[in-house]
C-alpha cells in the first residue's frame, strides 16, 4: 500500500505543548517515537490530503513519470476542524506533504505551525500564472486564500464564484438572491449549512437591497451578524426553508428530485444534475458572486529533508501546471490556471475537442464572474465566535 | 398447547405478514442504491458500473483495509469480551467492569475518536492499520461484551462444576463444556463486531493517517464531490453476495437437520 | 467455586492485563476530553487553565435544547424499537424452524452492510415530494399534493433511527429468549398458569439480560446519531453529535469537550440509576453462579 513511511508523529514542540498541557510534559520531553531515517532517493511517495476536488481522476502518471515519485491521495473533510484535527491529532504532520483545501484558513494553520511559507521562486509555473496577480494580489481580499500577513503560503489550485441554482421550469428566470427569500417559493428553498457561504450571501443581498446596514459582508461586526441572522430566523419561522444541506450528495439530490426549486449551492452540483438530464441553471445574480479559491499548502514537517522538500515543491508546481489545471477544470467545473484551456486545445491526444471546448467555456464563465465581482468568501471572520453562536441560534429557532 | 387449527393458522398468517412488513421496511432503503447502481446502463452496458468498481484503485485499497481491519476486529473483540465476562465471574465486581466496558458507548463518536487520536499522539504511536484496528476494537467491544454477557447469563455453571469434578482444569472445562453452549453468542459477537467495524466512520477518520477504509472514502466522496454510480454498485454487490451466502447457510442448516 | 491460590495469580495476569490495557485505552481519551473541557480556548488551539466557561456556554446557551432533544428522541425511539424487536425475537424463537433460525437472524443484519449514510439517504429518496411514497399515494388517488411532513420532520427522523438500529436489537433478545429452559415454561403451564401469565412471570424476566443489552444498543445508537439528523431532519435539526461537530468546526475544542463530557456524565448517571433500581443479578443471570 502507498503508505508514507516517514516518521515522528509530532514535532517536539507540539508534543511538549500537548504534554505539558496535560501535565505529562517532563516525562515526554525525551520521547521520539519511532525514528527511521529515510533514504533520500527518488521513488518516494508523496502524500497529499485533499478535500475531494484535487484528485485528477487518480491519474498522476505525468508527475510520476517526470519525477520518479508516486502520489498518494488521502481524502479529508473540508471543515476547519477536519483539517486541523488531521494535522494535530491524526498524525498528519508526519503523514502529509501537501494539503489541498479551500483557502482562508491560513491563520489557524500558521499560528499552529502547521504549514510552511512558500518560496515562489522554486515554482516555475507560478511566474506565468496571471490569475495570481489579477485576483489574488497582496492587499486584496483574494490574498486571504493563499497568503497570510504578507507572506505566501499556498498555491492557488482552483478559483470559483458561487451563487445559487434554480429550476427554471418551476420558477422562471431568477437573477437575484432575493429568490432565496421570496415567499413565492416558500418551503421550496434550501440553504447550505455554512455561515461563510449562506450567511455571507444573505449579507450581500441585504446590503445591496438596502435592507440592512452592512459595511463588509465578508467581515461583519457582531451587530451586523445579528441582523442577518434575525432576518434568516424570521424567514425560517415562516417556513421558507425546506432544509439546510451539508453534503454534496444531498444538494445534488435536492435538485434532481425537485424537492426544492431554489437552492444555495456550488456550481459543480449543477453540472452533475445537468449531466443527468435535469434542467437547472446556476444563477447570475445582480448582487454579485461569492468568490473563493483553493490552495495547496506544504505541511510543516520538521523532520523532512531538503530532497524531500524539493520533491514536494515539484508536486506543487505540477498542480500549477496546465495539464493538471485542464483535468481538474474538466472533472470538477472550476477554473484553475490560465494555461489550462490553451493546453487542452493544443493536445488533442489528451483532451478531445469537446473536452477542450468545455474547459474554455468553464474558464470563461468563471472569469466573467470575477469581473462582475461580489464578495470574497471569508472562512475565518474576525468575530467568528459570534458567527458560530448566531448560526447555532438560527438552527435552534 | 392445544388450539383450534384454523385460529392457529390465521394467527400464523398474521405473524408472518407482520414479519414481512418489518423486513420490507428494513430492506426498502436498499432499493434506491440498487437503482442508482444501474445509472447509464442503457447506453454503456448493463454492468458497466460494476466493472468500474475494480478500476477504482483508491476504492480497492480502501476495501482491502476495511476487510483486514474487520477480520482482526472479529477475532479480537469477542476474545476480549470473553475475558471480560470471565473477569466478572471470577472477581465478582460486575458493576465496575461493566461500567468500564460500556463507557465507550456513552461518548459521542467524534469526541472519542479525537481524544483517542490525541492519546496516540502523546504516546508516540503513529497512524497505521493497527491504530485503526484498535479504535474499531474499542468501539465494537461494548457490543461484543453485552452479547457475551447475555449468552452467559443462561449458562448454568453446574456443568463447569461437573467438569472440574471429572478432573478437567479451568481452560479445558471452558473449551469443552462452556464454549459449545455459548458458541452461538460468541459467533454472534464476532459477526456483530465485523459489521460494526465495517460501518465505523467517524472515529476512524481521525486515526486513519494515510489509509482509507471504505467508509471514510465514501464519507469524503459524499461530502465533497458526490457519490458515483460505481460506489452504489459496490454496495449492491455486497448485499447480493451476502444474501447469497445466507441462502447457502440456510441450505446447509436445512440439510444438516433433515439428513 | 474456590480454586488453588496459584491458579488465581495466573488468572490475574491472563484476565487482568488485557483488561488493564482496555481500561487504559478507554479511560485515557476520556480523561483527555475532561481535561480539554476545562482548558481555555486560545486562538485556534487550547491553553491549560481551569475554567468552566465552556460548560457555561453550553448549558446556558441555545445548544442545551439539542441535548434535551437528543435524550427525548433516544428514549422514544428506543421504546419504539423495543416494542418492535421483542415480538420479532419472540416469533423467531418460537415459530421459526431451528434449521432456518441462523439464516433468519442474518437476514435482519444484512442491511447493515450498506453504509448507514447511503441507507439514510435512501430514505430521503423514498420520502421526498417526488419519491416513491408520495408518488404511490398520488397514483392511488389518496392525496392530491405530496405530503410535506414525510421528510424533514420528526417522523422521518424516527423512521430513520428505528430502521437503522432496531435490527441490532433483535439478536440479543433472541439470545436471551432462546436460552430460556423450556421445562420452566412447561412447569408453569402444568401449574395452571394461562399463557399470558407464564410470559409475564417466567419468560419475560428470564429474557431481561437480552432486553437490557438491546435497550443499550438502541439508546446509544440513537443518541450518538449524526447522519439521520442532517439528512432527514428539518432546517437546523440537530442532535448531540451535530452540536459537537459544529463546535469542532470552529476549532472550539473546549466547548466540544464540554458537550461530550456532559453527555457522557448524564449517561453514566443513568447507568448508576439503573444499578440502583434494578438487581444486577437480573442482568447477569447465571453468570455469578449459585452463590
Amino acid at each position: 500500500m502507498n503508505e508514507n513511511r516517514r516518521v515522528p508523529p509530532l514535532s517536539r514542540r507540539q508534543v511538549l505543548r500537548a504534554g505539558a498541557a496535560l501535565g505529562i510534559g517532563a516525562g515526554l520531553a525525551g520521547r521520539h517515537g519511532l525514528l527511521i531515517p529515510q533514504a533520500l532517493a527518488a521513488g518516494r511517495t508523496l502524500t497529499i490530503a485533499d478535500v475531494g476536488v484535487g484528485d485528477p481522476g487518480g491519474d498522476w502518471s505525468r508527475f510520476e513519470q517526470a519525477t520518479g515519485n508516486e502520489v498518494n491521495l488521502v481524502s479529508i473533510g473540508n471543515a476547519p476542524s477536519a483539517v486541523v484535527n488531521q494535522l494535530i491529532a491524526g498524525g498528519g504532520q508526519s503523514t502529509f506533504d501537501v494539503i489541498n483545501i479551500v483557502g482562508g484558513m491560513q491563520k489557524p494553520l500558521v499560528d499552529n505551525d502547521l504549514i510552511l511559507e512558500l518560496d515562489t521562486g522554486r515554482l516555475p509555473n507560478w511566474q506565468g500564472n496571471s490569475y495570481i496577480e489579477q485576483y489574488l494580489a497582496p492587499a486584496t481580499p483574494g490574498f486571504q486564500f493563499i497568503g497570510y500577513e504578507d507572506k505566501i503560503y499556498g498555491v492557488p489550485t482552483v478559483l470559483q464564484g458561487d451563487s445559487f441554482a434554480y429550476l427554471p421550469q418551476e420558477t422562471g428566470e431568477l437573477d437575484s438572491y432575493a429568490a432565496l427569500f421570496d415567499p413565492k417559493f416558500k418551503g421550496f428553498v434550501a440553504l447550505e449549512d455554512n455561515y461563510t457561504t449562506a450567511g455571507q450571501k444573505t449579507a450581500l443581498f441585504l446590503k445591496h437591497s438596502g435592507q440592512a446596514e452592512i459595511e463588509d459582508p465578508a467581515d461583519m461586526a457582531p451587530e451586523e451578524v445579528k441582523t442577518v441572522i434575525d432576518f434568516m430566523i424570521e424567514k425560517k419561522k415562516a417556513g421558507q426553508f425546506r432544509v439546510v444541506w451539508s453534503s454534496f450528495e444531498q444538494a445534488v439530490n435536492l435538485i434532481t428530485s425537485k424537492e426544492v426549486h431554489v437552492i444555495d449551492c456550488w456550481e459543480p452540483m449543477v453540472f452533475v444534475a445537468r449531466d443527468q438530464g435535469h434542467d437547472v441553471v446556476y444563477a447570475a445574480p445582480k448582487e454579485g458572486y461569492l468568490l473563493w479559491a483553493m490552495g495547496a499548502y506544504v505541511v510543516d514537517n520538521p523532520e523532512r529533508s531538503e530532497a524531500e522538500l524539493a520533491d514536494t515543491y515539484a508536486l506543487l508546481d505540477f498542480m500549477l501546471g496546465p495539464w493538471y489545471g485542464a483535468k481538474i477544470t474538466l472533472l470538477r467545473g472550476y477554473m484553475t490556471n490560465p494555461a489550462a484551456p490553451g493546453y487542452a486545445k493544443a493536445h488533442p491526444d489528451e483532451f478531445s475537442a469537446e473536452e477542450a471546448a468545455r474547459v474554455a467555456e468553464i474558464t470563461d464563465g468563471v472569469q466573467r464572474k470575477f469581473e462582475q465581482g461580489g464578495t470574497w468568501q471569508n472562512r475565518w471572520p474576525t468575530h467568528v465566535d459570534v458567527y458560530e453562536e448566531e448560526w447555532q441560534r438560527f438552527k435552534a429557532a | 398447547m392445544p388450539r383450534a387449527a384454523t385460529a392457529s393458522r390465521a394467527t400464523s398468517a398474521l405473524i408472518w405478514a407482520g414479519l414481512g412488513l418489518v423486513l420490507l421496511f428494513l430492506y426498502a432503503p436498499l432499493v434506491p442504491p440498487a437503482i442508482h447502481s444501474f445509472e447509464g446502463a442503457a447506453t454503456a452496458g448493463f454492468f458497466r458500473n460494476y466493472a468500474a468498481i475494480f478500476h477504482d484503485e483508491r476504492l480497492m485499497r480502501a476495501l482491502r483495509t476495511s476487510l483486514a481491519v474487520g477480520l482482526l476486529v472479529a477475532l479480537i473483540a469477542p476474545a476480549l469480551a470473553l475475558l471480560a465476562a470471565e473477569a466478572v465471574r471470577t472477581w465478582r465486581m460486575p458493576r465496575l467492569i461493566i461500567a468500564i466496558m460500556l463507557l465507550p458507548l456513552f461518548v459521542p463518536g467524534i469526541s472519542m475518536g479525537l481524544a483517542t487520536g490525541l492519546l496516540f499522539q502523546i504516546l508516540g504511536i503513529k497512524p497505521s492499520l493497527l491504530t485503526i484496528t484498535a479504535v474499531h476494537v474499542l468501539w465494537a467491544l461494548p457490543f461484543a461484551f453485552l452479547i457475551v454477557l447475555t449468552v452467559m447469563a443462561s449458562f448454568d455453571q453446574v456443568y463447569l462444576e461437573a467438569a472440574y469434578m471429572s478432573g478437567a482444569n479451568r481452560v479445558r472445562a471452558f473449551l469443552e463444556v462452556e464454549l459449545p453452549q455459548i458458541r452461538q453468542g460468541v459467533v454472534g459477537a464476532a459477526v456483530f463486531s465485523l459489521i460494526i467495524s465495517f460501518n465505523e466512520t467517524i472515529r476512524t477518520s481521525v486515526v486513519q493517517g494515510g489509509r482509507n477504509t471504505v467508509q471514510t472514502y465514501l464519507w469524503s466522496q459524499y461530502q465533497q464531490v458526490g457519490l458515483s454510480p460505481h460506489l452504489f454498485a459496490l454496495m449492491t454487490l455486497i448485499i447480493v453476495i451476502t444474501l447469497a451466502l445466507i441462502a447457502l447457510v440456510a441450505l446447509i442448516d436445512w440439510r444438516r437437520r433433515t439428513a | 467455586m474456590r480454586l488453588p491460590g496459584r491458579v488465581r495469580l495466573s488468572h490475574l495476569l491472563v484476565l487482568g492485563l488485557p483488561l488493564l490495557l482496555i481500561a487504559g485505552l478507554i479511560l485515557g481519551p476520556l480523561l483527555i476530553t475532561l481535561a480539554i473541557s476545562v482548558f481555555e480556548k486560545k486562538g485556534f488551539w487550547i491553553s491549560p487553565a481551569f475554567t468552566l466557561d465552556s460548560y457555561r456556554l453550553f448549558l446556558t446557551g441555545v445548544r442545551l435544547e439539542v441535548l434535551e432533544r437528543s435524550f427525548r428522541v433516544a428514549f422514544a425511539s428506543t421504546a419504539i424499537m423495543l416494542l418492535i424487536a421483542y415480538p420479532i425475537a419472540y416469533v423467531i424463537t418460537l415459530r421459526v424452524r431451528a434449521e432456518l433460525t441462523r439464516a433468519f437472524l442474518f437476514l435482519f443484519a444484512v442491511p447493515f452492510l450498506v453504509n448507514y449514510i447511503v441507507r439514510t439517504f435512501a430514505w430521503a429518496d423514498i420520502l421526498s415530494r417526488t419519491g416513491f411514497v408520495n408518488a404511490a399515494l398520488i397514483r392511488l388517488g389518496l392525496i392530491d399534493q405530496p405530503l410535506d411532513w414525510l421528510l424533514f420532520s420528526d417522523f422521518a427522523v424516527y423512521l430513520g433511527l428505528v430502521t437503522a438500529y432496531m435490527p441490532f436489537m433483535i439478536f440479543p433478545i433472541w439470545l436471551s429468549l432462546s436460552g430460556v429452559d423450556r421445562r420452566l415454561l412447561e412447569a408453569s403451564w402444568m401449574l395452571g398458569e394461562p399463557p399470558l401469565a407464564t410470559f409475564r412471570r417466567v419468560t419475560f424476566p428470564l429474557s431481561l439480560p437480552g432486553v437490557f443489552a438491546a435497550a443499550i444498543f438502541g439508546f446509544v445508537g440513537s443518541f450518538g446519531e449524526v447522519a439521520v439528523s442532517l439528512i432527514l431532519g428539518g432546517t437546523g435539526y440537530q442532535l448531540l453529535g451535530n452540536a459537537v461537530a459544529s463546535a469542532l468546526d470552529v476549532l472550539n475544542y473546549p466547548l466540544a469537550a464540554a458537550i461530550s463530557t456532559v453527555a457522557t456524565g448524564l449517561m453514566l448517571a443513568l447507568l448508576i440509576v439503573w444499578y440502583r433500581l434494578f438487581d444486577i443479578r437480573l442482568l447477569l443471570g447465571k453468570i455469578m453462579g449459585r452463590a
